[in-house]
């Protein structure tokens, strides 16, 4: 029974703290003929000209309408697949397993001058090996439910770098700090992913939408969007979350892998009380009712010196009464966030190690949803870079939750993980 | 742009050491602009594009290596193109600027002319089209050669050897100043470089090029951003970039390819040089300010020496280690010199040999 109950907890911290990462896109280097690290500190982290090259579409700066298109080229297709051992510990016991973390499925090119796509599938992963004690359905036992994590068009340069337009699912400009472009292949950012007792909006999605994003010779950058805020679903009402992202870099380069960056973010939505509402349309979306409004408020900052770059995260989260089921006379409120310590060495950024501490703070009727996460990773690129892109993982985790009632977890994985 | 791919590219790669009449009259061809293609591969130079209105032949090429070497093109007869563009010194000078006659200093650095013939655009600015409009220009230049086009072409046709010379090339012996320039041209394109250690690592000799080059050229394909620029077989885009150089005269700036293009864009942008043979040719950019590889590279390094609003947003700070640094210079230290002996063994005709 201990081993059962052991097995089942792995498997769904797994499910739970094993989300699928995206995003190195090896087909821009086939393009290009350049190593990886032209735009990755180490994949799948952005340095500065990978974040310029993303903001731009895809596009080279000063090359757009010259390179060649997804017509000119073999299909811009690639693949990312991670798998390996984990090694799970509670209170309760140990439990290990061979596991495949992810497999990603990417394209992305220029279609045109400044048009320019993005498409990430995730197909569904089966736990063959584990003991599942669910349903015994199709949706029993993924680590990895199929989705369409990404699919957007952006338009570049409409007035010159002060406007990009993105449309579709994608992943938001509020992102300072990509999860989905994170070292860390099992620890997330643990703030991205609360939720409040009955609002099903997280951080960390990505999203259906419209957002503008620009850039300054100053060092401004903005994104400001209008989406679902419902993640890969139709809407729930006819409200759209709306949300303003500004930051400034201060020296030479974008704070990604150089220079100083120091951020603001804030979003601000709508959750209906009454769902479905009185509608439903043959797309899924309902004119939910009672609608009642949350918002997010934070900050971020990158800094870096030499090959070592911090970066946080500090946010509040506060849901209408209306919505907290704990306490209906006060507002949900929490706050949380990161900080993150990598370094990238020998020679070509070869080696990447990290350190990293999240934490949640919900309110104290809701102490279970408290987090502490103490977290290191080691990563060490095989290969050369211009040929494959193989890298030996090895990641730690110690994860305290609840309030009163202390639960300490350990995850030791194993893995490799690859992009072609 | 399939219609440009699928052009003919045939190879003219007349060799300067070949005998007087061995015509090699070559049949023209359109010239192939692959850098509207976009960033290209690096990889070994492909055979030289001969534009319609030049074709090569011995004579011609011999005719104008003369004139290359002949100080009598300049008004007092001191100046020649080799001055500024010396073999023996990759094909450009000492610097950090070049001295032209009497001993004026010109504002810029001297191009290689190495390679020269796979650059779009001559001149840091770009301001002449081909290596034929490049070669008009030092002649007439005040502080360069001196001269001007047509005191030049008299003292050309006061040389018997050089108008026999003309005659037997052009059919003429009224010498112009196109002459002049599409002689000198097509020397000019016989200076290609295709034999560096890095051509035969490309070639498949594996034995090439040193661990260490090895690991210098990942990083100038990758960290070291160096290909965003110094892209395909030429090592260039042929663009042009302000990459926040010192200014010699920060009260005057240089305005690099503004002056030609009068685009606010282009202020202080100059044209990507090539990084072949690279190591013999000290000091670098538009206007020598960096004096060695290790400057060069450290001004990459640091997103550029000087803040300047125009800054290509190609230009960021790389936080390349030591031995990263040494890395890439022992890439571009030897691995990209070439040891052609038709190049590098170039040497300046005697004044003996000089048409009389």
């Amino acid at each position: 029974m201990k081993k059962f109950i052991l097995y089942s907890i792995t498997v769904l911290v797994i499910a739970f703290i094993l989300p699928v990462k995206t995003q190195a896109i090896p087909a821009f280097a086939r393009k290009y003929g350049y190593n990886c690290n032209m735009c990755h500190t180490g994949f799948t982290k952005l340095n500065d000209f990978g974040q310029r090259f993303r903001d731009n579409g895809y596009q080279i700066p000063g090359q757009e309408g010259k390179e060649k298109n997804v017509f000119d080229l073999a299909p811009p297709l690639a693949l990312r697949l991670s798998f390996g051992h984990t090694l799970y510990n509670n209170d309760e016991g140990t439990a290990s397993s061979f596991n495949l973390y992810g497999l990603d499925l990417l394209a992305a090119g220029v279609l045109h001058k400044n048009i320019s796509f993005l498409f990430i599938y995730t197909p569904r992963i089966d736990e063959p090996s584990s003991i599942f004690s669910g349903l015994d359905s199709i949706n029993s036992n993924p680590s990895q439910f199929g989705r369409l994590e990404s699919a957007n068009l952006v338009f570049s340069n409409i007035i010159k770098d002060a406007l990009n337009i993105r449309i579709g699912r994608f992943e938001p400009g509020y992102h300072i700090i990509s999860s989905k472009r994170t070292y860390y292949l099992f620890q997330p950012y643990e703030v991205y992913l609360m939720t409040s007792p009955r609002n099903n909006y997280t951080f960390d999605d990505n999203q259906i939408g419209i957002e503008a994003t620009g850039h300054f010779q100053g060092g401004f950058k903005y994104a400001a969007g209008f989406t679902n805020g419902t993640g890969a679903s139709a809407d729930n009402n006819n409200y759209k979350d709306l949300y303003l992202s500004m930051t400034q870099t201060l020296g030479k380069g974008d704070g990604q892998s150089a220079g100083q960056r120091i951020g603001l973010f804030g979003y601000y939505g709508w959750q209906p009380l009454t769902l479905p509402g009185t509608v439903i349309a043959t797309n899924g979306q309902t004119n939910g009712s009672d609608n009642k409004t949350f918002y997010r408020l934070g900050v971020s900052a990158s800094a870096n010196w030499k090959t070592l770059n911090m970066q946080m995260i500090y946010y509040l989260g506060s849901d209408n009464k209306a919505l907290n089921t704990l306490d209906a006379t006060k507002n949900y409120k929490f706050n949380g966030g990161f900080v993150e310590l990598s370094y990238a060495g020998f020679l070509n950024n070869r080696l990447i190690a990290s350190a990293m501490y999240n934490w949640v703070r919900p309110p104290s009727y809701d102490s279970d949803s408290e987090v502490n996460a103490y977290s290191a990773l080691c990563r060490y690129y095989l290969g050369d870079w211009s040929a494959i892109n193989i890298a030996i993982h090895a990641e730690y985790t110690h994860r305290i939750t609840g309030g009163a009632t202390k639960n300490k977890e350990n995850v030791f994985a194993l893995a490799l993980d690859f992009a072609f | 742009m399939q219609k440009l791919l699928i052009y003919p590219v045939v190879l003219i790669l007349a060799n300067p050491m070949m005998l007087p009449g061995q015509e090699q009259p070559v049949k023209p061809v359109t010239a192939v602009n692959v850098h509207v293609l976009g960033p290209q591969k690096l990889g070994n130079l492909s055979p030289v594009v001969v534009p319609p209105g030049n074709p090569q032949s011995s004579s011609k090429i011999l005719l104008g290596k003369q004139l290359y070497f002949d100080t009598r093109l300049s008004l007092d007869n001191t100046i020649s193109c080799a001055t500024c563009h010396d073999p023996a010194m990759g094909w450009s000078d000492a610097g950090p600027t070049s001295t032209g006659i009497s001993g004026q200093k010109g504002g810029r650095r001297s191009p290689p002319v190495s390679n020269a013939a796979y650059s779009q655009l001559q001149f840091w600015d770009g301001r002449a089209a081909t290596l034929e409009d490049q070669a008009k220009g030092p002649i007439a230049n005040p502080i360069e050669m001196g001269s001007t086009h047509d005191v030049m072409i008299r003292t050309v046709e006061d040389i018997p050897g050089y108008v026999e010379e003309f005659k037997k090339v052009f059919g003429t012996s009224t010498i112009t100043i196109d002459m002049v320039a599409d002689a000198i041209a097509a020397f000019e394109r016989t200076v290609v470089t295709t034999d560096s250690p890095f051509d035969r690592y490309v070639r498949g000799d594996e034995e090439a090029l040193t661990r260490m080059e090895k690991k210098g050229l990942e990083i100038f394909n990758g960290k070291g951003h160096c290909t965003l620029c110094h892209w395909g077989p030429y090592f260039s885009d042929g663009r042009f970039h302000n990459l926040g150089v010192a200014p010699t005269d920060p009260a005057s700036p240089d305005e690099g390819r503004f002056v030609v293009t009068n685009d606010p864009a282009d202020k202080g942008a100059f044209k990507t040089p090539t990084i072949r043979d690279v190591a013999l040719r000290a000091p670098y950019m538009h206007n020598g300010s960096e004096k060695d590889l290790d400057a060069g590279i450290d001004l990459y390094n640091k997103g550029g020496r000087v803040k300047d609003a125009n800054l290509d947003p190609l230009i960021l700070p790389l936080s390349l280690t030591k031995k990263e640094k040494e890395a890439l210079v022992s890439f571009m230290k030897r691995a990209m010199t070439s040891t052609n002996p038709e190049v590098s063994g170039v040497k300046p005709p005697s004044v003996s040999d000089l048409p009389k």
